[in-house]
This record gives structure tokens, C-alpha cells and sequence, in this order.
């Protein structure tokens, strides 16, 4: 499949997800989001539970920030310290931007980034009428970041690097914004072996992170790639929501973390 | 604008251009010296695509609707698009 193809085809789905109202989840669009709630009865919240979120976290941050998508990335939240410049890629509605934004505090800095116009927006919107001053988004794409060399301390990431046809880009391009001692804290969609031919080439099945997910080794060894040491994965578990029987088992939530040498 | 830079060169720093502010900029420009790539601001957000995902139709008539206020340069030279490739 043609990376352009893939990519109008995400910011479409992306789109319409920021559109619909999830709290709600009564258009058909939720259903089919990126790693997205079980069923549509449940809530947003009770999915970010799910994931790994604290309830503290989750009442937190403003409602309409939480759309229940992603994998979780709780672990690299809780690693912020105060004062750091933290960069989300592909921040969605804002959710993990504004659990960044309480970490780091006044003297730290949070910027989102993703490519689809609507969620900006809204993560925009959202911002501005809860008074968050150091967030901002930026409509851009991962693959080529509008960040100037070394200046970021922490890269976060939910979900999200799955998505990007070409994630050593994606990965060479994070080390390069990272200062020295960075560290690189993404949650992600990996495979356990190949998937079916069909899956792969189903612009469906791209959009629900599953089709463009790596395998896990090869998905390390992009980091690696890219100039990151100290790569380890500090928590994983099986994926299994909105699965159907020939995946089970074959999808993992992985959470990454990789240093960019002083 | 701290720590903002051009996706395509990665050139900082990026020239700013504000054309209509409120208690942040709203509509404006920003170029890359190096590359001479304008992004816009619209609604308060920086448009920081790489050419293969913008979108003609939709940006030249920002531009044109500024013209008044663009870089001359930009105008006529500007990447990915501008006024004078169009004529």
C-alpha cells in the first residue's frame, strides 16, 4: 500500500473521531478508533482505567480530553519531573498532554503534536477553556518534526508510532529533538510473528493500529537504529480489545523506554 | 516560537508574521529563511505540515486573502506554493 494512501486514510478515520462525541460513543466511528474501547456502552473513563490511568489522573483532566483511544502510557507520565519540556507525538484530544502539563508544572513545557486538523482543535479548545498556559499543539507530522535540534527532555507517545508508514523516521527524528540524556517513553501496539496477508493490507485495519503494528524485535531494533541505548521495555501486556479471533493473542501493549546519550 | 522549527530543513529560527492578534496570534505566517516554506497560523494554530500532506486549495486563498501582509518574497517564491506560480 502507497504511504500517502495510508496516511489520508488515518487522518480521515482521525477526524471523524474528533468529530463524534466518544463520551457518548453513539456514531460507529468510536467503535473502529485506534485501540479503542471494548464495547461502546463503556465509558471513556472507565477505558482510561483500564489502561493503566490512576483515578486521580483520570478525574484530572478535563472530560472531553479523554477519549478512551490508545494504549495507555501511564509509566512515562509518571517519570516527568517538574520543569521538563515534554513532546507528544500524535497527541489526539490532549489527554496525555494535560496529565504531562500537571507533572512538569509552571517552569516545564508541553507541546502535542499530530497531523490531523480537527484534533488539534479540539486539544486547542480544550486547553484554552480549562486555562492550561504551558501546553501547545502544533499541526505536524512525526516523520518530520517541526521541533529544533536538542531541545526536548522527555518524548511521550501513545499509541501513536504504529500508525507512521515509516517509524525509523519517526524514531530518527524524536532523537534528533531529544537532548543529550534524553529519554524516549512510548506505549505502543507490537506483534508476536507476521499477521495474515489481509490484515496487513487492509486500510481498516491500518487505522486500528494493527495492520502498520511491527514486530516486536524489529520494533526495537528501530530505536536502536535511530541511536537510542538503553532500550528496555518496562511493561507489557496482551492486547485484546476489538479483536477478532485470528489476532488474539498476536497483538502486545508494549511500553518502551530509550535514553539519546549525553 | 522558542524551539520551533522548519519540518523540512529543520532551520531555526522561523521568521514570524502576525496578521491579526487577540490575546494570542490568531492569523499569521511563519517562514523558513533557509527553504523560503510558509506555514500558516489559523485559529491560533500553527500549520507545521511537510508538503506532501498540505493542501493547495485549501491554503493559497490565505494567502491570497493576506497578500497585503505576506513577505513580498513569499509571494512570489514561496514553497510549496505561491501566488505567482498560480498566475
Amino acid at each position: 500500500m502507497e504511504n500517502e494512501k495510508i496516511k489520508e486514510h488515518i487522518k480521515k478515520r482521525y477526524s471523524e473521531i474528533a468529530k463524534a462525541d466518544c463520551s457518548s460513543c453513539s456514531t460507529t466511528s468510536c467503535s473502529s478508533s485506534c485501540c479503542s474501547s471494548s464495547s461502546c456502552d463503556a465509558a471513556p473513563q472507565y477505558v482510561a482505567w483500564k489502561l493503566g490511568y490512576s483515578p486521580a489522573d483520570i478525574e484530572s483532566v478535563p472530560e472531553n480530553a479523554i477519549s478512551g483511544l490508545g494504549c495507555g502510557n501511564p509509566v512515562a507520565l509518571a517519570s516527568l519531573k517538574e520543569g521538563e519540556t515534554v513532546l507528544d507525538l500524535g497527541s489526539g484530544g490532549g489527554m496525555d498532554a494535560f496529565l504531562a502539563s500537571k507533572k512538569v508544572g509552571p517552569q516545564g513545557k508541553v507541546i502535542g503534536v499530530d497531523m490531523t486538523s480537527e484534533m488539534v482543535q479540539k486539544a486547542r479548545a480544550t486547553a484554552l477553556e480549562h486555562g492550561y498556559t504551558n501546553v501547545e499543539f502544533r499541526l505536524g507530522e512525526i516523520e518530520a518534526l517541526p521541533i529544533e535540534d536538542e531541545t526536548v527532555d522527555v518524548i511521550i507517545s501513545n499509541c501513536v508510532v504504529n500508525l507512521a508508514p515509516d517509524k525509523l523516521k519517526v524514531f530518527k527524528e524524536a532523537y534528533r529533538v531529544l537532548k543529550p540524556n534524553g529519554r524516549l517513553m512510548v506505549s505502543d501496539l507490537v506483534t508476536h510473528g507476521t499477521l495474515p496477508a489481509d490484515v496487513k493490507s487492509s486500510f481498516d485495519a491500518w487505522s486500528s493500529c494493527i495492520a502498520g503494528a511491527l514486530e516486536k524485535d524489529d520494533y526495537l531494533n528501530k530505536i536502536a537504529t535511530a541511536g537510542f541505548k538503553n532500550i528496555k521495555i518496562v511493561s507489557q501486556k496482551p492486547y485484546t480489545i476489538d479483536l477478532s479471533k485470528e489476532l488474539r493473542g498476536k497483538i502486545v501493549s508494549i511500553q518502551v523506554e530509550a535514553h539519546k546519550s549525553s | 516560537m522558542d524551539i520551533l522549527a522548519c519540518p523540512i530543513d529543520k532551520h531555526y529560527p522561523l521568521e514570524l508574521h502576525i496578521f491579526e492578534e487577540t490575546e494570542e496570534i490568531s492569523e499569521g505566517v511563519i517562514v523558513c529563511p533557509e527553504c523560503l516554506r510558509w506555514y500558516p497560523i489559523r485559529e491560533e494554530i500553527p500549520e507545521m505540515l511537510p508538503d506532501n500532506l498540505r493542501n493547495e486549495k485549501d491554503e493559497l486563498p490565505f494567502m491570497q486573502k493576506w497578500k497585503q501582509k505576506f513577505p513580498k518574497q513569499i509571494l512570489q517564491e514561496g514553497k510549496p506554493f505561491n501566488l505567482e506560480k498560480k498566475e
